[in-house]
């Protein structure tokens, strides 16, 4: 936790602040960080399922007989 | 759902004077692999706001599995090869999940439950995760918690109940770097312990002549198995191109000996406000772990599993999405993808028992906020 708000102060030293008017191309969906709510959830298990790798975006997702 | 990291400082309704309540959704997902199973998903989601501190989020999928699964590795020919059993799959996974959150001031804490059941897996999860915005809301802060308690059956094996209980741990940080441009990067790190085997999976391994009778082994793997995956996302528009990039990279290792590193690279074009198109690439490749083998050596090792997905291999996932966003809130979106996993697309050689998995998958949603 330690290391990543080092990491979030250098970044914020190192970006001038984005006032809210100023958002709107950050506001639109295709700048979202996770797929749309029906794609998400299709593919939570798909790639998981075939690979021996998983996670690393939320915790809480539980498992599945699938891997 | 999961506990996933929202990102309050670009949360503006995407519309122009819309202001967003909530959102329902119907989804299917089709999946097919070449001569293998093939898995049909619907899903419906739905979200609400409740005032001006709480929304709710729910979501629930049923997976219809059919076909066939390798079950068996022999190398009764002098090479290692999967083998389809007799038995096919006809299995059903029901899951639900649940989330509610309070905003505080500047921070968020949100509350999951996931539950997924099939004949022979069951799984309750639950997450917790709190985040905070500062530096004028250019930054987000989030940690968070799950738990997994797990049960392992097996349809071959009536006396088979095995418990398995993982705890995760998340912490990440979201900024906004310019006016077109957002970075997110997130460590989750899981520590397992409890039934780890496949029960369906069992390996023939043949020796020599004059060098002993044939084995035949179960999976048996490590009771313990702890993970790191630390994932970074970038976000950049390009207002003149009309297109935004998607970068995405994740480096994953655990202590089974597994490395793995995934790629993903996505431009979304825009046609007007309507129409967008999301052509993406995804390159996943991964070491074998410690102890893959597709034939067992004796003295019989402790741990042993000859499952491919442990193998090291290389995969290639292209698929295209097209958006159509309406007048009033609809999104239809419709996606289609291939994916491929092959021992020559692997970084760093692979596994040659690996065998090449082609498989297609389809998902076609419609959303609408209100």
């Amino acid at each position: 936790m330690r290391l990543l708000a080092c990491v979030a102060l250098v970044l914020a030293a190192g970006c001038a602040p984005v006032a809210p008017y100023q958002r709107g191309y950050l506001a639109r969906p295709d700048m979202a960080f996770e797929h749309s709510a029906g794609t998400a959830k299709a593919l939570e298990k798909t790639f998981p399922a075939k690979e021996a790798a998983s996670g690393g975006a939320s915790v809480g997702g539980g498992g599945c007989g699938c891997n | 759902m999961h506990a996933a990291l929202a990102l309050p400082i670009l949360v503006v309704p995407p519309r122009a004077g819309a202001a967003e309540l909530g959102e329902v959704g119907v989804a299917v997902f089709g999946y097919k692999e070449r001569g293998l199973m093939k898995v049909t998903e619907p899903i419906v989601w739905g979200k609400g706001r409740i005032g001006e501190d709480w929304e709710v989020a729910a979501s629930a999928a049923v997976d219809i599995v059919t076909g066939a699964s390798p079950q068996l590795v022999s190398n009764r020919t002098g090479t290692p090869v999967q083998t389809i059993t007799g038995a096919s799959i006809d299995d059903r996974r029901n899951t639900w999940d649940a989330k509610v959150s309070r905003r505080f001031g500047e921070g968020t804490v949100s509350v999951s439950r996931t539950v997924s059941r099939e004949e022979d897996y069951i799984s309750h999860a639950f997450g917790v995760e709190a985040r905070y915005d500062l530096n004028q809301r250019n930054t987000t802060l989030v940690a968070g918690f799950g738990r997994s308690n797990d049960r392992v059956r097996s349809s071959d094996d009536p006396l088979l109940d095995q418990g398995r209980r993982t705890r995760e741990y998340l912490v990440g940080v979201t900024q906004v770097i310019s006016q077109l441009a957002a970075v997110q990067s997130t460590l989750t790190a899981t520590r397992g312990e409890g039934y780890y085997n496949d029960p369906y999976k069992i390996t023939f391994t043949f020796f020599p002549p004059g060098q002993g009778l044939p084995l035949l082994t179960a999976d048996k793997r490590p009771s313990r198995r702890d993970t790191l995956a630390w994932l970074t996302r970038y976000r950049q528009h390009f207002p003149t191109a009309g297109g935004t990039l998607q970068a995405d990279y994740r480096f994953y290792r655990d202590d089974w000996g597994v490395r793995a590193h995934t790629l993903e690279s996505a431009w979304q074009h825009s046609f007007g406000d309507r129409w967008s198109i999301r052509p993406a690439l995804r390159y996943y490749t991964q070491a074998a772990a410690d102890f893959y083998s597709p034939t067992v050596s004796r003295p019989e090792p402790a741990a042993h599993s000859s499952d491919q997905r442990l193998a090291a291999f290389g995969g290639l996932s292209p698929s295209l999405k097209l958006i159509a966003r309406f007048e009033g809130g609809t999104t239809v979106e419709a996606t289609a993808g291939y994916m491929h996993n092959s021992r020559s697309l692997s970084a760093g050689g692979g596994s040659p028992s690996f065998e090449t998995l082609r498989a297609y998958y389809g998902i076609v949603s419609i959303a609408h906020e209100f």
